[in-house]
């Protein structure tokens, strides 16, 4: 063993070092990871990566050097590399293993400190699916040459290295826009505009197949289609062109490195919150100072900012893409769509909280639900309900039926959202703890992201009452809307306040060691999926989080669509099939969700009497 | 006369550990009750069980005689607690959670104004008028933490590690404040693993190792002769002979 003296001055570790040192940090963690809970996130979002990674490789084995599918594999590397960008900020700030606030008293130079935990970033599971699908450009080259297969190698591992940087680039710039109230206001507006975007590709891809055909300038412009150029260059014998797209890439790589080292020594120290003046409280019930600490954080707190300024652009880009088709009959649905998405991202109210629950468990005579549900609507109601009828104003209608289904959604959703933050409860960050990343609301994003996606479903179904009688009797289902939304704000969120009364203590628990009491039946749903073995568990997951899609949609919407004798298109396949296809078509919709449905419920409930059975 | 908090066969398991393991103490009414025991002794645990934040495994807690866990909305109106770590309404600033907080009580609100203002300026927490919490130091932190403790008037202060990260300026107010409050007729527990500071102001304590009661009872019965740190040691030191020294710095 070499003798090393106290005091000793010792020189800073190599680039090497580090970034070995921190990959293997981050392997380890990763190994944890396989064998604890959220092994089943892992293989099932593994399963998901590995069956896109697939697709874009056959896209890439199919396709015709030169031609439109050429492009085709430019766009869907676009799409990966939006994914990477876009991922972590829906997912509450990226893969955070190793941070930068770990090492800041080691005193390692930034760019060194960077190239380690851009090494760190590259071992895990989503870097390999990447590289798995980049390895179609490998294919496509061969299929024009050696030389082009040659090329093709180093464009995919570059290429890669230019995504996961893209990613870090854009969670690190995000984290220091949000630490002022314009910069949290535009990330929310760029995130929810890019994640409409993507959900409504085809409506682009239609209206620039309408033209001729991809948009391949575009495409093949986009960092992502680099590697593709590239290998086409070589293909056809430009070894100049070839060598010196390659040349870009490193430049860019080289230059995204140096911002995200930049970046990190800036992010370090606590981000400031708004100061702006203070109103005073003038509150004098117990529901009251609830309500006017709820609304006072909904305005202070920039990552509740951003959530509400991402679902408000949702909505509205969401909405608003069809009109690139000519198409304005989405528009009155950007409102509820907004409500949705807000609804979405509270699923985590009280986690988003960390351990202040205490204060709610120490005055029992307190109405904290009723003051965050009233908080709740009033934050997201106004603007939702101007949207909806601005939307339906421009589109000349309809106009029964979203007013309807907004009604109901924010009933729906002010119920759901404090019911299934105390059910489905996530341990939070504490805010004052969550560092140089204020997006860093909770350690365990892939349950974020779970109870994001099932918020949005159950959102939906408390609006279908009302959507249905808006369908058949117009105005009927405004008032009815009001009702349903009435009855499910108030009945979640008396459940919500007995299972804080009952398992209050419980909850707390779980904030403060992020783990779940010992054999107690306080964890509710997510404790319940911990248990299942990690294939069954990984069924669960797709089959609630993805259900909703044929159900809904394409199911339950085209039908109504159809039975109204719709003659637009629109988005549902059913109305782009052969007329004696239509009803097969949605029948086969509405028994594939249900199916899904009914299958990941049935292992659920299974597990939960096995579970039961062996604790008494 | 009924004690002030009355802890009896607390115990608690996390999995394979247990982190209290049948714990009695007995608080009597007026007493400055202080809590020593090393990291991990199950401090932190015992006191969240008294006080109703976490639900024991086994065993009661009363408060002046109300049960914690079956009359939960009587025993907490009693007593004021500062947990250790824990985290507050974060994006208001101290006088608005002293207002939060004191109507949540049921306080009307022309006494919680009086009462935040005369708790900020005492604690010191005045020029941070328009502060939010969330940007306070950890000191600042425990300053408005011991405020939300006072603000409803308890007859019982439940304080987990008050003094930590406190400046001595504001521990030596604090301190004051806290003999007055005991002095005036309260009884408080606090934690703490700062030997000298239990010594200075408690008149009973209690010696947790490894989540059993090792020693409680009248500071001058525990510590006998000698000092409390030497009897403390005495109590809970594994039996190796003396403290290491790493090898590379002596």
């Amino acid at each position: 063993m070499a003798v090393v003296t106290a005091g000793a001055r010792l020189a800073p570790p190599s680039t090497i070092a580090v970034a070995m040192t921190m990959a293997r940090m981050k392997a380890a963690t990763l190994r944890h990871a396989l064998r604890g809970q959220r092994a089943g996130l892992v293989t099932s979002g593994g399963a998901l990566g590995l069956a896109l990674a697939g697709g874009t490789v056959f896209l890439a084995v199919r396709g015709l050097p030169g031609g439109a599918d050429a492009d085709l594999l430019a766009a869907a590397y676009a799409v990966w590399m939006f994914g990477w960008i876009l991922g972590p900020v829906f997912a509450g700030g990226g893969d955070e293993t190793l941070r930068p606030e770990h090492f800041a008293s080691l005193g390692i130079p930034p760019r060194r400190l960077a190239a380690g935990l851009l090494a760190a970033a590259f071992t895990g599971v989503a870097p390999v699916i990447s590289l798995l699908a980049l390895a179609g450009l490998v294919v496509h080259g061969a299929r024009q040459g050696a030389a082009a297969a040659l090329v093709a190698v180093p464009a995919a591992a570059m290429t890669l290295a230019v995504f996961v940087l893209l990613s870090k680039v854009a969670v690190a710039a995000l984290g220091l826009a949000l630490r002022s109230r314009l910069g949290a206001v535009a990330a929310g507006v760029v995130n929810g505009a890019i994640l409409a975007f993507l959900g409504q590709g085809w409506v682009f891809a239609v209206a620039f197949g309408q033209g001729a055909r991809m948009p391949s300038g575009v495409v093949r412009a986009l960092p992502s289609g680099w590697g593709l150029v590239a290998t086409e260059a070589a293909a056809a014998g430009r070894w100049a062109h070839a060598a010196g797209v390659l040349a870009g890439t490193a430049v860019l790589i080289a230059v995204l490195l140096a911002v995200w080292a930049a970046l990190l020594t800036r992010r370090l120290g606590a981000p400031r919150a708004s100061t702006r003046g203070r109103r005073p409280m003038r509150a004098t019930t117990g529901t009251g100072v609830v309500l006017a600490k709820e609304l006072r954080t909904w305005s202070r707190d920039l990552a509740r900012t951003h959530q509400l300024t991402f679902a408000l652009a949702y909505g509205l880009c969401f909405a608003g893409a069809p009109l690139v088709l000519g198409w304005s009959g989405m528009l009155p649905w950007a409102g509820p769509l907004a409500v949705l998405m807000a609804a979405a991202m509270s699923a985590n109210l009280y986690g988003g909280d960390g351990t202040a629950l205490w204060l709610t468990l120490m005055s029992p005579g307190a109405r904290d639900v009723r003051g965050r549900q009233l908080a709740w609507l009033l934050t997201v109601a106004p603007v939702a309900l101007v949207v909806t009828v601005a939307g339906a104003a421009l589109a000349g209608g309809p106009w029964a039926l979203p007013l309807a289904v907004l009604a109901a959604a924010l009933g729906g959703g002010a119920g759901l959202v404090v019911l299934v933050s105390v059910y489905g409860l996530v341990p939070g960050v504490d805010p004052h703890r969550r560092g140089g990343n204020p997006l860093r609301v909770s350690e365990d994003d892939g349950a974020i992201t779970g109870t994001a996606y099932l918020m949005l479903v159950l959102a939906a179904l408390t609006a279908v009452p009302a959507g249905l009688v808006a369908l058949r009797h117009g105005w009927a289902g405004v008032p009815v809307g009001l009702v349903t939304g009435a009855l499910f704000a108030w009945g979640f969120g008396l459940l919500a306040e007995r299972r804080l009364r009952a398992y209050g203590p419980e909850l707390l628990h779980i904030m403060r060691t992020g783990r779940r009491p010992s054999g107690g039946s306080a964890g509710g749903l997510s404790s319940s999926l911990s248990e299942l073995p990690a294939g069954q568990r990984a069924v669960v997951m797709v089959c609630m989080s993805l259900g909703a899609i044929p159900l809904v949609p394409q199911g339950i919407v085209a039908g109504a669509l159809l039975s109204g004798g719709a003659s637009e298109q629109s988005w549902f396949l059913a109305l782009y099939m052969p007329p004696d296809l239509r009803w097969p078509t949605v029948a086969f919709m509405v028994l594939l969700g249900a199916g899904m449905y009914a299958t990941g419920l049935t292992i659920f409930l299974r597990a939960r009497r096995a579970a039961r059975g062996g604790a008494a | 006369m009924t004690a002030a908090l009355q802890v009896s066969g607390l115990a608690k398991r996390f999995g394979e550990k247990t982190a209290v393991d049948h714990v009695d103490l007995t608080v009597p009414q007026g007493s400055f009750y202080g809590l020593v025991g090393q990291n991990g002794a199950g401090k932190t645990t015992t006191l969240s069980m008294a006080v109703g934040l976490l639900r024991p495994d086994e065993g009661s807690s009363r408060i002046f005689g109300v049960d914690v866990w079956a009359d939960p909305g009587q025993a907490k109106a009693l007593v004021g607690v500062l947990p250790d770590g824990l985290a507050m309404p974060e994006r208001l600033t101290g006088r608005e959670v002293l207002t939060y907080l004191g109507l949540l009580r049921g306080l009307p609100p022309d006494v919680v104004a009086g009462r935040a203002e005369e708790l900020l300026s005492v604690l010191g927490l005045k020029e941070a008028e328009k502060t939010l919490v969330v940007e306070y130091s950890t000191g600042m932190r425990k300053k408005i933490g011991l405020a939300t403790a006072l603000l409803h008037g308890p007859r019982l202060l439940v304080l987990d590690e008050p003094f930590e990260a406190v400046d001595p300026i504001s521990a030596a107010t604090l301190k004051t404040l806290l003999r007055g409050f005991v002095a005036g007729g309260g009884s408080i527990v606090l934690s703490s693993h700062v030997m000298a500071l239990v010594e200075q102001l408690c008149d009973h304590v209690a010696v947790i190792d490894r989540g059993r009661v090792a020693a409680a009872g009248p500071l001058e019965r525990v510590r006998g002769e000698g000092s409390l740190e030497d009897r403390f040691v005495e109590l809970v030191g594994d039996g190796e002979a003396g403290v290491r020294e790493l090898s590379w710095l002596s």
